[in-house]
């Protein structure tokens, strides 16, 4: 990054005799760069051609797996759904977190603390059995009370529950991150907001929020991409997504090792693409209030 | 100088912990006045500043600006929407500019008009030019505060708190954070407001500012005044040894 900028026009000094050599310096760095890319590629290609070899010495058929790929691969729409609603309901429910953490009023406080703690310290497949399984149960018994509404509300369906076991999950884990990008904003910027009058709700909205955001969201990036892969526990309810795909064919022909190489491959790829767009998102915060 | 003080401070005390900050302080500030607070680093002049807009909470006092008076009852915390008035009759411009780094220079002195007089962007937007103006930045309206030199910085401040209209302005060591030769634009802005009629209180060690400008030079040490009275006095014939000592080592 610090190289290039000295290669912006006017950051030189036209004047200086030596300037060639300042730009061959410049062009065998980047040459030396390339090499060591175009090396660690290599091993990657390398990598991928020995477990792919060794795969087929074992008895794997491609023939399966090319077959299958289209079906299985349909069931990204539905890892892709899942997530990015999830990841939706999630950073919502992350900055009310934050700012719940963050208040003087005790019960916000308690209630935001008592929810992290909970969510933290029990597996997200458990949080997805109490909510696709037990919350029925309890609705039943609504039911039997004479209360059908609550029956209904509490009986939710595989996509349902899913998200709201992921939001709940990934909200938990993001309050922290929302926390520690609101406390990241220097202490003067609250002082500045406060001295001119404004209230608590009024600073956050617009002058600690509007910064803190650009620090968060790269980080909402990173937890998309997990969620894209913490998505598959969610196929133990039957959503047609990836995961749920390839297992049923993977039972159903004993075909286990073809189908999840497929499917771990679909999410590998989806996590590359995920990652790139993420960069993209994190250089362009980077470069805040430069325009 | 007569009638009623724009600033009253009575019996302010305030404890971080064990340490006692600011000492049984007690200050009027006239209409027009320039009062400046000298003394080391941790004698509680910033401190004190702080204090008058509630930035820091006192422990127990009372202060009262243009007629509204916040009282603190010991150990208590006062009144938000008073603190919050009195907030609104002070202007305050911090030793590091704090501006809204995501808002153009205009966009930062018409916040407080807009966000929390609920003014219109419209209305408040030539308010907003006529403070930069006055400060000489009507060319960099439009720019964000990344593309500012430091005293460019503080002049925006001070027209965002100007813009606001401010009966008292507090100015916490606003040209130490400055590269030498940005001081001088800032310092000329603020004489400017001195002889405008602005009320102000500044914490400084810019000598030949507080000769020219202050009507009162009050030392500070521990958390209490030693002494005060016109610059002439204070830095020619200082009574009390501490002053005379602090003014030897300083100026």
């Amino acid at each position: 990054m610090a190289v290039e900028t000295m290669t912006q026009p006017g950051a030189t000094d036209q004047a200086d005799p030596y300037l060639s050599m300042g730009q061959e310096l410049l062009a065998l760095d980047r040459q030396r760069r390339n090499i060591q890319r175009l090396k660690v590629s290599g091993v990657w290609v390398a990598l991928v051609i020995i477990l792919a070899g060794g795969l087929l010495q074992l008895r794997i058929e491609p023939g399966y797996i090319i077959e299958h790929a289209g079906i299985v691969l349909a069931g990204v729409e539905w890892t892709i759904l899942v997530s990015l609603v999830s990841i939706t309901f999630a950073t919502i429910i992350a900055l009310f977190g934050a700012l719940g953490r963050l208040s003087n009023n005790s019960i916000a406080q308690g209630i935001s603390g008592f929810y992290i703690s909970v969510i933290r310290g029990t597996p997200l497949l458990i949080q997805i059995y109490i909510i696709y399984l037990g919350l029925p149960q309890i609705g039943q018994a609504f039911g039997q009370l004479g209360i059908p509404l609550l029956s209904s509300l509490l009986t939710l369906s595989a996509f349902q529950s899913g998200v709201l076991a992921l939001s709940i999950n990934y909200g938990a884990y993001m309050t922290e991150i929302f926390r520690a990008g609101l406390q990241s904003i220097p202490h003067g910027q609250r002082e500045a907001a406060l001295a001119i009058g404004m209230t608590r709700g009024q600073m956050l909205r617009r002058v600690i929020l509007p910064q803190a955001i650009r620090v968060i969201i790269p980080d909402i990036g990173n937890q998309f991409i997990a969620m894209q892969k913490d998505s598959a526990l969610v196929s133990i309810m039957g959503l047609w997504e990836v995961t749920f795909r390839a297992s049923r064919f993977a039972r159903r022909d004993s075909k286990f090792m073809e189908m999840f190489i497929l499917a771990a491959a679909i999410y590998w790829v989806l996590t590359i693409i995920s990652s790139w767009l993420q960069e993209i998102l994190e250089r362009r915060m980077r470069h805040a209030y430069e325009r | 100088m007569n009638g009623e003080p724009v600033v009253r401070v009575e019996n302010l005390h305030l404890w971080f912990g064990m340490l006692h900050v600011i000492r049984n302080v007690s200050l009027e500030v006239a209409p027009q006045e320039v009062v400046v607070l000298i003394g080391r680093s941790g004698a509680g002049k910033s401190t004190l500043l702080r204090c008058l807009n509630f930035l820091e909470q006192p422990s127990s006092g009372s202060i009262t600006i243009d007629g509204l008076r916040v009282d603190i009852p010991m150990g208590q915390q006062p009144d938000s929407r008073r603190v919050r008035d009195l907030r609104l009759k002070t202007g305050m411009v911090f030793q590091e500019f704090n501006l809204f780094p995501h808002m153009t220079a205009l966009e930062n002195v018409i916040e407080g008009l807009v966000t929390v007089k609920g003014m219109s962007r419209d209305e408040a937007i030539p308010i907003g030019e006529i403070n930069l103006a006055r400060v000489g930045l009507s060319d960099k309206r439009d720019e964000h505060p990344i593309r500012l030199s430091g005293g460019q910085k503080q002049r925006v401040a001070i027209a965002r708190a100007l813009a606001m209209e401010p009966k008292v302005m507090l100015f916490d060591e606003p040209t130490s954070a400055l590269d030498p030769e940005l001081i001088g634009e800032v310092l000329s802005v603020m004489k400017q407001l001195a002889y405008e009629g602005m009320t102000m209180i500044v914490v400084s060690h810019e000598m030949s500012f507080t000769r020219e400008v202050a009507d009162r030079v009050i030392y500070m040490d521990q958390g209490e005044f030693i002494e005060e009275g016109p610059p002439d006095k204070i830095f020619g014939e200082a009574s009390d040894p501490r002053t005379r000592q602090f003014l030897e080592r300083v100026f």
